[in-house]
């Protein structure tokens, strides 16, 4: 874990809250702690207090189960479509930066095409598609997320081929595919890395948009965007419905986002931030 | 001797259209074998585009427009992929200028030449790093590229170019990205290899004196062609080319003391397409009539060849 020294302290900060997420997430729904999060167990809309620390919602359930619940739904969703999305893009990107040529543009207009359209049409397109649930915000993310994270790929395993030790290893032999993925593939892993934790912010913002729009994660199930859509009705006479997993949003955006950074300036030094 | 490398008339080309430049119009080479050729030009005289061919390596913007190369007498272009890689990796071997680049920054040192040495093993790495005159081999096997210095980094990548003891040893001025006193270290590094392994070398270079100090051949490149050639003495004592003869006066160590240089006046040329006379003709100072309409013709005698219209005699200095 040598890489984790070099971070700055605001990247530190992010993993730390990162981690603190996760960690309430599974306490959430491997420790059940708050209780069940679809049980009706109080009155309709109580404000926060001592037994029910978050509140309740507009059915009587408690609400810290249920954001607890909320953020590991939307950590894991987004986690799985990034991983998705990490091992296609670097696939497609690697072969299409390294070999070139027609293939690369065609790789490249295909996801040009997907790049193409705004991210919560692709997603409600999709979400058409396939339905509503979990199976259509997965999707979404991924053909979000795939295109730029492919063109990036692409771009850098384009100047890992053109440097003199992939001829070098060319030259004594070795195979495309021992190139490839000896050569190329560990010198891209810190762009596939940085633009992953960005991926992973993108696809919590994709599962709240989608969710918020009714198309996402479904009631009773529980999930950021979820909590959220629910927690505007009620805007004015409970704004806990909506604070809490609104609050929980954006740290964890932001959280990804400065990790992410840190994690720039520490696996690709030569674009990093010239001030500090 | 028997000749290993033969580059017949090759013109090559990158992009297309109006933004077409020529890399090669037309250049001639013999390497014999266990020979020791260097070639001398100007940035943009084509010398690493005639590298890069020797392998097959060019980039997928070049186009090969005629001529051919030949390794061992079979042409790099008919080669099967399998052959040319057979042939990359039992007869060829190549220093760049950039050393740190030439090495995988990702990699151990000692992985990187354990590859390159195909699982001979822990010991043949040491036996190499050692070869290549790098004081505690085992701290050089555990470390990164970035933790070498310039002249560490081109001994290791001298040792891989080596390792497999090739025929052809190509270096792509290995020394320019070095600090003056380690150039020498490395170049005598490269011969002392080349010689025990019976490797010719190529080596590309812009510096004549330098190159035919240690060359027994030397071939001076100009606009994509090879505008003379010959054993390196003669063509530093006597060059029969006017861009050779220029090329020498032009070098700060042959002038003597209070002697002024005399640069070569103008611009190397910008080849769009097959020179319509002498690429040498705006800068030549004793350019006849033909040498802007005439491609000048091979001129050879006695182990000499010029492309020149009016080439100076053998043995007479210029």
């Amino acid at each position: 874990m040598t890489w984790i020294r070099g971070l700055d302290r605001l990247s530190l900060a992010g993993l730390a809250v990162l981690a603190l997420l996760v960690g309430a997430a599974l306490a959430g729904t491997l420790l059940g702690v708050g209780g069940a999060q679809d049980a009706i167990v109080g009155p309709r809309l109580a404000p926060p207090d001592g037994q029910w620390p978050l509140g309740t919602d507009q059915l009587g359930r408690s609400m810290l189960p249920r954001v607890l619940a909320g953020i590991g739904t939307t950590l894991l969703l987004s986690a799985v479509a990034v991983a998705v999305t990490a091992t296609a893009s670097t696939l497609l990107g690697l072969v299409a930066g390294y070999r070139g040529g027609w293939v690369g543009e065609v790789v490249l207009r295909g996801v040009d095409v997907l790049y193409a359209f705004p991210t919560i049409v692709l997603a409600i397109l999709v979400a058409a598609v396939l339905g509503p649930g979990r199976s259509a915000t997965l999707a979404s993310i991924v053909l979000v997320t795939v295109p730029l994270m492919t063109r990036l790929v692409k771009v850098a395993a384009e100047t890992v081929a053109r440097r003199d030790f992939v001829t070098s290893a060319l030259i004594s032999g070795a195979s495309h595919r021992y190139v490839l993925a000896r050569h190329v593939l560990p010198n891209v892993a810190g762009t596939v890395a940085v633009q992953g934790t960005y991926a992973l912010s993108v696809g919590i913002l994709v599962e709240g948009g989608l969710s918020f729009l009714g198309f996402g994660v479904q009631p009773p199930a529980s999930s950021l965007g979820a909590l959220i859509q629910q927690g505007g009705i009620y805007l004015l006479a409970a704004p806990w419905l909506l604070v809490w997993p609104g609050m929980v949003l954006v740290a964890a955006v932001l959280a990804i986002t400065v990790f992410g950074d840190g994690l720039r300036d520490r696996l690709e030094p030569r674009d990093s931030r010239a001030l500090k | 001797m028997t000749v290993l490398l033969h580059v017949e008339a090759l013109v090559v080309e990158y992009g297309s259209g109006d933004g077409t430049v020529r890399a090669l119009d037309g250049a001639e080479l013999v390497v014999e074998e266990g020979a020791t050729v260097g070639v001398v030009g100007e940035s943009g005289s084509g010398k690493s585009t005639l590298g890069a061919a020797v392998g097959g390596l060019l980039p997928a913007a070049a186009r090969t427009v005629a001529g051919d190369v030949r390794v061992g007498g079979v042409s790099v272009a008919a080669m099967t992929p399998l052959q040319r890689r057979a042939m990359r990796r039992d007869q060829l071997g190549y220093v760049f200028q950039e050393p740190i680049g030439a090495l995988d920054p990702t990699m151990r040192i000692g992985r990187q030449l354990g590859h390159v040495l195909r699982g001979q093993g822990r010991a043949a790495v040491l036996d190499w790093l050692e070869r290549v005159a790098l004081r505690d081999p085992a701290r050089v096997a555990a470390a990164y590229p970035h933790q070498l210095s310039g002249g560490m980094a081109q001994r290791v990548a001298i040792a891989m170019a080596m390792a497999s003891e090739p025929a052809l040893l190509i270096a792509d001025e290995p020394t320019a990205a070095l600090d003056s006193e380690v150039r020498e270290e490395v170049l005598d590094l490269v011969f002392t290899l080349a010689a025990g392994a019976g490797t010719a070398i190529l080596w590309l270079s812009h510096d004549l004196p330098a190159v035919a100090k240690r060359c027994s051949r030397v071939a001076v490149m100009y606009g994509g062609r090879v505008v003379e050639s010959g054993p390196a003495a003669e063509v530093l004592v006597a060059p029969r080319h006017p861009y050779t003869a220029a090329l020498r006066r032009s070098v700060p160590s042959a002038a003597g003391r209070g002697e002024r240089l005399v640069p070569v006046p103008g611009q190397p040329p910008v080849l769009t397409g097959a020179a319509v006379g002498c690429a040498f003709a705006p800068r030549c100072p004793a350019v006849l009539e033909p040498c802007t309409v005439d491609r000048p013709p091979l001129v050879g005698d006695l182990d000499r060849d010029v492309l020149c219209h009016l080439p100076a005699p053998v043995g007479a200095a210029r």
